[in-house]
C-alpha cells in the first residue's frame, strides 16, 4: 500500500496539462469534436473488429484507479473513467463528463453535466456524485464547488485553472461494494484483474459502440512475444521491441510526446560539479527512448519556483549530505542516470547510487540528506506551483537540473479503430 | 595449628599442586600443538590459494581469448567501435559478454584507454583509464587485484588484460572474477580459516597475530584512479585461535572442576582421616590430663590394633603401673608412717612414762625411808604423775584419731560444712565464711570422717590465719563427674593465711610434720588418708602470703 503523502507527491509531480493551456482562472468556450487529425494516431484504413488486444509492459493496479502512476495505468484508466472535460494534444477543451460550462453569477464558473452520463451500474452522475469523488481526492477543488442542482456545479475559480478539471485525480468515480475498481463513467468497464498471465477485460458500456478491450501485462523483454502474438496495441519505451516491430511491416511505430523529463534534485552543498554532467551524453545511458532535455517554451515549469512564494527551508550547517545519489528502485532508467552521473563523477569519486523503494524513498527525498535524487516529472503542468508544492522545501535552496526528455511508443497494428492522444499522453480508443 | 588442620593443610597440597602443575602442563602442551597445527594448515592453505589464483587467472585468460574471437567475428561491435554507430549496442556489449562469459568486471577500452563498454558498469563509458591495461600488462603473472568501481560500490576483482586489434586500432579486454566473499569463501573452504584482502589502501585490516595464526601471499594491486603504479596488496590466511580459546576454557574449566571435586574429596579424607587421628588422641589426651597420684583410676582401653590402639594400651598400662606404684607408694608411706609412729608412740609414751617411773622410784626411795616421807614424797610429785598422765591420755586420744572409722553413707556435705563451723567457728581466731551450692549430691563416707576432714582442714585454716582479720571460707559446689557417670563434689577450704612455700607443701602431709607450736603433725595426713580411703582426691593450691586452698572432690552417692 502506497503511503497517502507518497501518493500526494507523485500525484502532484504527474499534474500535468497541455500545451498552451489557458492562464489561471480564465473559462475556455467548450470547443467541439476537432474534425481534424491532429490528435489521431495510427490512422488508416479501419477494420472493424469486436475486441481490441492490449500489451502493457507496467502493473495496472486498480488500488491506484483512477490515478495513473504509470503509462500503462494512464490507458486503462482512460478507457474507463471520465473527467468534467478533456483536453487534448493541442491543448483544446473539449466537453467529457461535462455537457456545457459557463460564466455564472460573483463570477463562479457554472459547469452543467451530461444527462445521459450514467455510471457503470446504471446510475445517473449527479452533481452530488462529482462533488463526493472529489472530496475524497483533492478537497481545497471540493470547496470551491457547491451544487446548483442535480447536474449543475458552481465553482469558484479563485486559483484554479480550468484544465484541472481535466486531472485523473478529478475523474468522478464511486466506490464499488466489495472494493476492487472504483465504478467509473467511462465507455468501458471491469471487475477483472490485469495480473501476470491474465488478461484483464474491459467491456463497452451499452451504446458505447466500441470494441471490448482485453490487457494483458508482460514484461519488457516478452513485449517481443506480444507482438509475434499479434497483439493490436503495444505501449513501449523498450528499444528492442521497437526495433523488432519496426521489422513487422503489419504495425505502426507511433512516437507519443515527450512527456516525461527526468531531473536532477541536488540539495545545497551537496558537490554536485555542473560541467562534469555531459548532458549530451545522457541519453545513450539509458534504455528508453530519450533525449537531451529540452523545454518546449525555453523553460520548465520548475526552472523557477521562486516566483510562487514556497517557503524555501532555511540553510542548515549540519552534516554533509551522504554522497549517494538515489533513485526509486522501480524505476530502472532512474537507476541508470544515476549511475552514468556517478560514472561522469559529477559529485566527485566514491560516490555511489542507491535504489530505494518507493515506501523508502519518499521519506529519503523529504530529507534531502544524500547528494542527488534523479526524479521523473512530468514535462509540463497545468499549473507549476501546485506542483511546485509537492516537492520537498530544500529543493528551492538546491538545484534541479533537467537530464533527460523521455517518451513511449505506441506500436499499433494497421486497421485498428481510431486513436487519441490527450493532453496527459493519454491514447483513448475511438469507435470501431 | 592443631593437628587436624596440618593434616587438612598437607592433603591440600599432596592432592592440588600435582593437579595444578598436570593442569598447566597440558593447558601449554596443548596450546602449543594446536597452534602448530593451524599454522601447518594456514601455510597449506596459502599454498592452496595460490595455486587456485593461477588457475582462476588462466580461467579469466582463456575467458578473454574466447571473447576476442567472438568480437573480431561480430560486424556489428566492429562498425560501432570504429565508425560510432550503434552505440547503444556498443554499451549493452560488455554487460552481456560478461555475463556470457562469467566474469564479473569486463572493460573494453580503445587504444587511447578510453572505455567504450563496460560490463560492470555499463554507465562509466567514455572514462579515459589508460593506466589499467598497462599495469596488468606488466604484473607478474599477468594477473592483478583491480580495485574497480560500480554504480553502488567498489568492486575488487582479480583481473588479466588482454588485446585484440579491430581496422588497425587495438582494444584492450580488461576481465576479472569478483574476490567478493563467495569467492573467498571458495578459497577458504575450512569454516576455522579465514581469507580475506588486505589492500594497500585498507587500514581497517589489522591482523592480531595473538588472536589468530596468520599467513599472507602477496598480490599485484590496482587501483583505479589511483596514481598510475601497480602496488602490493595481500591474500591474508587467518585461521582464528576462538576454537583453542574455547577448548582452553572447557579444559580449564574441567581443570576448575576436577580440582574442586578432588579438593573436596581430599578434604573430607583428610577430614575423615584426621578425626580417626586426632579424635583418639585428644581423648587419651583429655584423659591423661586427668592423671595425678591422688586420681589413678583413670582408664585407658583400646582395640585398635593401630599406633593409636597400642599408645592407648601402653597408657592404661603405664596408669596401671602408676596405679600399683602410687598403692605401693601408699602402703610404703603407711609402713613408714607407722614405723615413724611406733617410733614416736614408743618415744612419747617413754617420754610420758619416764617421770612416772621417776616419780616411782622417788616414792620408793621416800617409803624406805618412812612412810611419812611417802605421803610427802608423793604430795611433791602427784602433779608430775597426773601431767604424765594426762599426756599419755592426750597422746591416746590423738592416736586414736589415726584410726579409720568404717561404715559409709550418703552425707550431705552442706550439713557436714554448717555443723563443723557451728563447732569450730571462734571469731576470735578469724572470719569463717561459707559458699555453699544447692542441691548438691550427697557423698559416699563415714559422717565421721567427713566431719574429722573439715575439722582438720577448717581448724589448720584458721590456724594459719595471721590475724583476727583473716578468713576463712568454705565452698562447696558440683564438680565435674568422672567417667562412670557418678557426681563429684568438691569442697574447697580457703584462707587467707600466710601460705606455704614449696619444701612446705612437700612436707604438708608427712606424719608429725607441723610449724604450729603445739601441733601434732597428724592434721593434714589424716585428712590424706582419711580422703583417700573415701575414694576422693585432694590436692593444694597455696603460695607464700598469698594463703592456701585446700580442694577436697569426694564422689557422690550415686549417679
Amino acid at each position: 500500500m502506497i503511503p497517502s503523502s507518497h501518493r500526494v507527491l507523485l500525484a502532484g509531480l504527474l499534474v500535468a496539462a497541455c500545451r498552451g493551456a489557458a492562464p489561471r482562472g480564465e473559462l475556455p468556450p467548450p470547443a467541439a469534436a476537432p474534425s481534424d487529425t491532429t490528435c489521431l494516431v495510427a490512422t488508416g484504413r479501419i477494420t472493424p473488429r469486436d475486441t481490441v488486444t492490449v500489451a502493457l509492459t507496467e502493473p495496472v493496479d486498480p488500488m491506484h484507479a483512477p490515478v495513473p502512476y504509470n503509462g500503462a495505468e494512464r490507458f486503462v484508466f482512460a478507457q474507463l473513467y471520465e473527467t468534467l472535460i478533456r483536453v487534448d494534444c493541442q491543448g483544446r477543451v473539449l466537453p467529457a463528463l461535462a455537457r456545457s460550462w459557463g460564466q455564472g453569477a460573483a463570477d463562479r464558473w457554472t459547469v452543467t453535466l451530461r444527462s445521459d452520463a450514467r455510471f457503470w451500474d446504471g446510475a445517473p452522475v449527479t452533481a452530488r456524485d462529482v462533488l463526493a469523488a472529489w472530496r475524497v481526492r483533492d478537497a481545497s477543488i471540493a470547496q470551491a464547488v457547491t451544487i446548483l442542482d442535480d447536474r449543475t456545479l458552481g465553482i469558484d475559480p479563485s486559483g484554479l485553472s480550468f484544465q484541472r478539471f481535466a486531472d485523473p485525480a478529478l475523474a468522478v468515480t464511486k466506490s464499488a461494494p466489495g472494493g476492487g475498481w472504483p465504478i467509473g463513467t467511462g465507455d468501458h468497464w471491469t471487475t477483472g484483474a490485469a495480473a501476470a498471465g491474465d488478461a484483464l477485460w474491459a467491456s463497452p458500456v451499452p451504446g458505447a459502440a466500441l470494441p471490448a478491450i482485453k490487457v494483458t501485462v508482460t514484461t519488457a523483454s516478452d513485449a517481443r512475444d506480444a507482438i509475434d502474438g499479434n497483439v493490436d496495441l503495444l505501449l513501449t519505451s523498450d528499444p528492442a521491441a521497437l526495433e523488432y516491430a519496426r521489422t513487422r511491416s503489419g504495425y505502426q511505430d507511433v512516437p507519443l510526446e515527450w512527456d516525461h523529463t527526468y531531473v536532477l534534485l541536488a540539495p545545497a552543498g551537496s558537490g554536485l560539479d555542473v560541467g562534469a554532467l555531459r548532458l549530451e551524453s545522457l541519453p545513450q545511458a539509458v534504455h528508453v527512448d530519450a533525449r537531451p532535455a529540452q523545454a518546449d517554451d525555453g523553460q520548465f515549469w520548475f526552472a523557477d519556483l521562486k516566483r510562487c512564494g514556497l517557503p524555501a527551508e532555511p540553510a542548515s550547517p549540519t552534516v554533509p549530505p551522504r554522497r549517494r545519489v538515489v533513485y526509486e528502485q522501480a524505476d530502472r532508467d532512474a537507476r541508470d542516470l544515476a549511475a552514468r552521473l556517478v560514472g561522469l563523477a559529477a559529485f566527485g569519486r566514491g560516490a555511489v547510487v542507491a535504489g530505494l523503494a518507493r515506501t523508502a524513498f519518499e521519506p529519503t527525498f523529504r530529507g534531502g540528506t544524500d547528494a542527488a535524487y534523479v526524479l521523473r516529472v512530468r514535462r509540463r503542468t497545468v499549473d507549476a506551483c501546485a506542483a511546485g508544492r509537492q516537492l520537498p522545501a530544500w529543493v528551492l535552496r538546491g538545484s534541479i537540473t533537467p537530464l533527460i526528455d523521455t517518451r513511449t511508443h505506441l506500436l499499433a497494428r494497421r486497421g485498428l479503430p481510431r486513436l487519441s492522444v490527450d493532453w496527459d499522453g493519454a491514447v483513448r480508443l475511438g469507435a470501431r | 595449628m592443631s593437628f587436624r588442620a596440618r593434616v587438612l593443610a598437607g592433603f591440600g597440597v599432596v592432592v592440588l599442586v600435582p593437579l595444578v602443575v598436570f593442569g598447566v602442563r597440558v593447558r601449554a602442551d596443548m596450546a602449543d600443538r594446536l597452534t602448530a597445527e593451524y599454522q601447518r594448515r594456514v601455510a597449506s592453505l596459502a599454498a592452496v590459494i595460490r595455486a587456485d589464483l593461477s588457475r582462476d587467472s588462466a580461467g579469466i585468460a582463456a575467458r578473454l581469448d574466447a571473447l576476442k574471437e567472438a568480437i573480431a567475428m561480430d560486424n556489428k561491435f566492429r562498425r560501432a567501435a570504429l565508425e560510432g554507430v550503434e552505440r547503444a549496442y556498443l554499451l549493452d556489449y560488455a554487460g552481456s559478454a560478461m555475463r556470457f562469459t562469467g566474469l564479473s568486471m569486463l572493460l573494453i577500452q580503445d587504444d587511447q584507454g578510453r572505455i567504450i563498454s563496460s560490463g560492470h558498469f555499463r554507465n562509466e563509458y567514455d572514462r579515459l583509464e589508460p593506466d589499467l591495461p598497462r599495469l596488468l600488462a606488466v604484473a607478474p603473472g599477468g594477473m592483478a587485484l583491480v580495485e574497480a568501481r560500480t554504480a553502488e560500490a567498489a568492486l575488487l576483482a582479480l583481473a588479466r588484460v588482454d588485446s585484440l586489434r579491430l581496422g588497425g586500432r587495438r582494444f584492450t579486454l580488461v576481465g576479472g572474477v569478483a574476490v567478493d566473499s563467495s569467492f573467498l569463501a571458495r578459497l577458504a573452504p575450512d569454516s576455522e580459516l579465514t581469507v580475506a584482502p588486505a589492500l594497500p589502501s585498507d587500514t581497517l585490516v589489522r591482523v592480531d597475530t595473538a588472536a589468530q595464526v596468520v599467513s599472507a601471499l602477496a598480490v599485484p594491486f590496482v587501483a583505479l584512479g589511483d596514481s598510475a603504479r601497480l602496488r602490493e596488496a595481500r591474500i591474508v590466511v587467518t585461521h582464528s585461535l576462538a576454537p583453542l580459546a574455547a577448548l582452553r576454557r572447557r579444559v580449564d574449566a574441567a581443570f576448575v572442576a576436577a580440582a574442586l571435586l578432588t579438593a573436596a574429596i581430599a578434604l573430607l579424607l583428610a577430614s575423615w582421616l584426621s578425626s580417626l587421628i586426632s579424635r583418639p588422641l585428644g581423648e587419651l589426651a583429655r584423659r591423661t590430663a586427668e592423671i595425678d597420684m591422688e586420681r589413678l583410676d583413670v582408664t585407658f582401653e583400646s582395640e585398635r590394633a593401630d599406633e593409636i590402639g597400642m599408645l592407648t594400651r601402653l597408657l592404661g598400662a603405664m596408669t596401671e603401673r602408676l596405679r600399683v606404684g602410687a598403692a605401693q607408694l601408699r602402703e610404703a608411706e603407711r609402713r613408714i608412717a607407722v614405723g615413724d609412729l611406733a617410733r614416736q608412740v614408743n618415744h612419747d609414751i617413754k617420754n610420758g612414762l619416764i617421770p612416772i617411773r621417776n616419780v616411782v622410784r622417788h616414792l620408793l626411795d621416800a617409803a624406805r625411808a618412812g612412810p611419812d616421807q611417802l605421803a610427802a614424797a608423793w604430795r611433791d610429785r602427784q602433779a608430775t604423775v597426773e601431767s604424765s598422765v594426762s599426756y599419755l591420755e592426750q597422746l591416746a586420744t590423738n592416736y586414736a584419731r589415726l584410726y579409720p572409722q568404717p561404715g559409709r553413707k550418703p552425707c550431705d556435705v552442706n550439713d557436714a560444712v554448717r555443723e563443723t563451723i557451728r563447732r569450730v567457728g571462734d571469731a576470735s581466731r578469724g572470719e569463717l565464711r561459707t559458699e555453699l551450692a544447692d542441691e548438691l549430691p550427697a557423698v559416699q563416707t563415714d559422717p565421721v570422717v567427713l566431719r574429722r576432714i573439715l575439722e582438720n582442714l577448717v581448724g589448720n585454716a584458721l590456724d594459719s590465719l595471721e590475724s583476727r582479720s583473716g578468713t576463712v571460707t568454705v565452698l562447696t559446689a558440683r564438680a565435674a563427674g568422672a567417667d562412670d557417670g557418678r557426681p563429684v563434689v568438691r569442697i574447697t577450704v580457703a584462707d587467707t593465711g600466710k601460705g606455704m612455700s614449696r619444701e612446705e607443701l612437700n612436707r604438708a602431709f608427712d606424719d608429725f610434720y607441723t610449724t604450729k607450736p603445739g601441733g601434732t603433725g597428724l592434721g593434714l595426713s589424716i585428712v590424706r588418708r582419711l580422703v583417700l580411703d573415701a575414694n576422693g582426691a585432694l590436692r593444694v593450691e597455696t603460695e607464700p602470703g598469698g594463703g592456701s586452698k585446700f580442694i577436697v572432690e569426694l564422689p557422690g552417692a550415686g549417679a
